[in-house]
């Protein structure tokens, strides 16, 4: 399994994803079509789960690490942009027996929406570990 | 069938409530995305509205600059007096005149944005900024032997009186036995002569007539008159006058005439940028020396005061003001400012300065910046070497620059009938220059 990085642009986020289990989505989420843009995302975290799932064969199937670590700081983002945040923690949740999984939702302590739509996350998903993380501006 | 039923419902239910929470989400997320939408909304209006304060606080600065700039020019010499600030008054007058008009060559012509109406003002406030660089014994030489002097040479020329006072006594003593009479007849004719000569040199000096050839002629005669010299002219000298002094003789005694062209009077032309002059279309004949303060040409100049390498230093402020105006980062909506300030003097056929540009060249704007110029140079009641023309001689004089396609016909015809001579000599000019004028006659 290769691991997925995807640049920042002027309307999207920066994209690391690496099968260490380190995650992290970073900048402004304003993409011209949402789930165009994050099909491949989406896409890649359910082969990681589905390569975990397959009979362990030596050299053809990656032993996928236990411990996932999602850093999410969008400073901006659209509400189509908002659907695809709980579509990605349902897929999470799905996992949440197998997989120790934590999400840092990283937000400018001024910024009261962006707080918000952490706090969101957690009621929807209580048994997720959902951390909100203030920055200082 | 029961247990299928059972397990129906409990499908059914947990896909019920699976599309319940859909449904909450879904207007959570649209409320919530409302909420942000706000905020940043209201966050890129604070921005906007900081953009916007910045924005005017950066034009008023620049435009104070451009006042300053324009006072430094006033100021430097009161030979400009307040020309730099007469001119935009002018020349705004003008430009909302000619597009009040709508016939003619005004027909399509509109100075009406606020950006339109601030490149005229900024360009008319700078039309002259190339003058910081003028020295000021140009701008202001008021007669033809004027420099900035090293008074060095006068002292020592007082010397010399000194020294030929204390000869004259000896001789006297020594020639006691010799006819009176006879020598104060010749002593007289001389000293008279010598006042005459003197006379004539002091007149040429001004620069105030148009000198004939003969009127040369009497001068390089006068010059030819021969005196001794004792004392070395090549010391007490800076290290730039030095340079140039060495060249000559500074042997003593030696024999000087009156007036004299020295080499040591030529200043070089040094590091002049012939390519960066030829590359931004300036067309003026540039002088083989910087300067030339031979004493003899300077006097025999026939128009004026200033020889033709003085003229052309005093020329140059405009191509220094273009020079500097095309450096300057103008905004595209302040483009044109080089172009209506670097204008002003060019005429419409070809034999203006600095680019002997034609109508063609010359938008409207340049050309009544042209107008605008010369009208409060001819009026303006501060210049200490002449006496302010009245406002009907200023318009002669205009409407002969017309007749000479110096200055466009239309523009000044359109100066005359909106009334503008008379908004402006009302308010700058002073009331005996203020006269009436039948501006009929050349409408």
């Amino acid at each position: 399994m290769e691991n997925l990085n995807i640049e920042a642009t002027k309307y999207t986020p920066e994209i690391i994803l690496h099968k260490s289990g380190k995650f992290s989505i970073k900048g402004k989420s304003y993409p011209e079509n949402t789930f165009e843009f994050y099909a491949p995302v989406t896409a890649w975290f359910k082969l990681y789960f589905l390569i975990d799932s397959l009979p362990k064969v030596h050299f053809v199937t990656d032993e996928m690490p236990k411990a996932l670590t999602l850093d999410m700081e969008i400073i901006y983002f659209n509400s189509s942009s908002s659907k695809w945040f709980f579509d990605l923690f349902d897929i999470f949740d799905e996992h949440k027996e197998s997989f120790d999984i934590s999400i840092n939702w990283l937000y400018d302590e001024d910024n009261e929406s962006a707080r918000e739509a952490g706090e969101d996350f957690i009621e929807d998903f209580e048994n997720l570990n959902i951390k909100l993380v203030p920055k200082q501006g | 069938m029961i247990v299928e039923l059972e397990n129906l419902k409990n499908e059914f239910s947990k896909t019920t409530d699976k599309l319940i929470k859909n449904i909450y989400r879904q207007d959570k997320i649209m409320l919530r995305s409302d909420k942000r939408q706000q905020y940043e909304y209201d966050h890129l209006q604070d921005r906007l509205a900081e953009v916007e304060k910045l924005e005017l606080a950066q034009e008023e600065l620049m435009d104070s600059f451009i006042v300053l700039i324009a006072g430094a020019i006033d100021a430097k010499s009161k030979y400009t007096g307040g020309h730099c600030e007469r001119v935009p008054e002018l020349a705004m007058m003008l430009a909302q005149a000619a597009t009040d008009c709508n016939e003619g060559i005004f027909a399509n012509f509109e100075l009406k944005t606020d950006d339109q109406i601030r490149e005229l003002k900024i360009a008319s406030w700078l039309h002259d900024c190339g003058k910081v660089t003028t020295p000021e014994y140009v701008v202001d030489k008021a007669t033809k032997l004027e420099t900035i002097y090293n008074r060095i040479h006068e002292i020592r020329t007082r010397f010399e009186v000194i020294y030929r006072d204390f000869q004259i006594k000896a001789l006297e003593r020594k020639l006691q036995g010799e006819n009176a009479a006879d020598v104060e007849s010749w002593l007289n004719i001389e000293l008279q002569k010598l006042q005459d000569d003197f006379q004539i040199i002091a007149k040429a000096n001004l620069g105030a007539e148009f000198m004939q050839k003969e009127d040369q002629e009497k001068i390089k005669i006068i010059a030819q008159r021969e005196w001794i010299r004792h004392f070395d002219c090549s010391i007490g000298l800076a290290f730039e006058e030095r340079q140039r002094v060495k060249k000559d003789n500074a042997q003593t005694p030696s024999v000087e005439y009156l007036l004299s062209d020295k080499k040591s009077h030529i200043q070089p032309r040094e590091d002049f940028d012939y390519e960066d002059y030829e590359a931004r279309g300036f067309k003026m004949p540039v002088p083989e020396h910087l300067y030339n303060f031979g004493e003899v040409y300077n006097l025999t100049q026939s128009r004026g005061t200033l020889t033709p390498e003085e003229r052309f230093k005093i020329n140059e402020h405009i191509t220094m003001t273009i020079k500097m105006l095309e450096t300057l980062p103008f905004p595209s909506n302040l483009k044109n400012v080089p172009i209506y300030a670097g204008m002003h003097h060019e005429t419409l056929i070809g034999t203006g300065y600095p680019r002997k540009l034609t109508i063609d060249d010359m938008p409207i704007p340049a050309r009544i910046m042209a107008i605008a110029d010369i009208f409060e140079a001819l009026t303006a009641p501060d210049r200490p070497y002449k006496e302010p023309k009245t406002l009907s001689d200023s318009i002669k004089i205009l409407n002969s620059m017309v007749e000479k396609q110096h200055i466009d016909g239309d523009i000044f015809r359109l100066f005359l009938s909106s009334g503008i001579y008379k908004k402006y000599s009302d308010k700058f000019l002073k009331p005996e220059q203020n006269d009436d004028v039948n501006v009929t006659k050349y409408i």
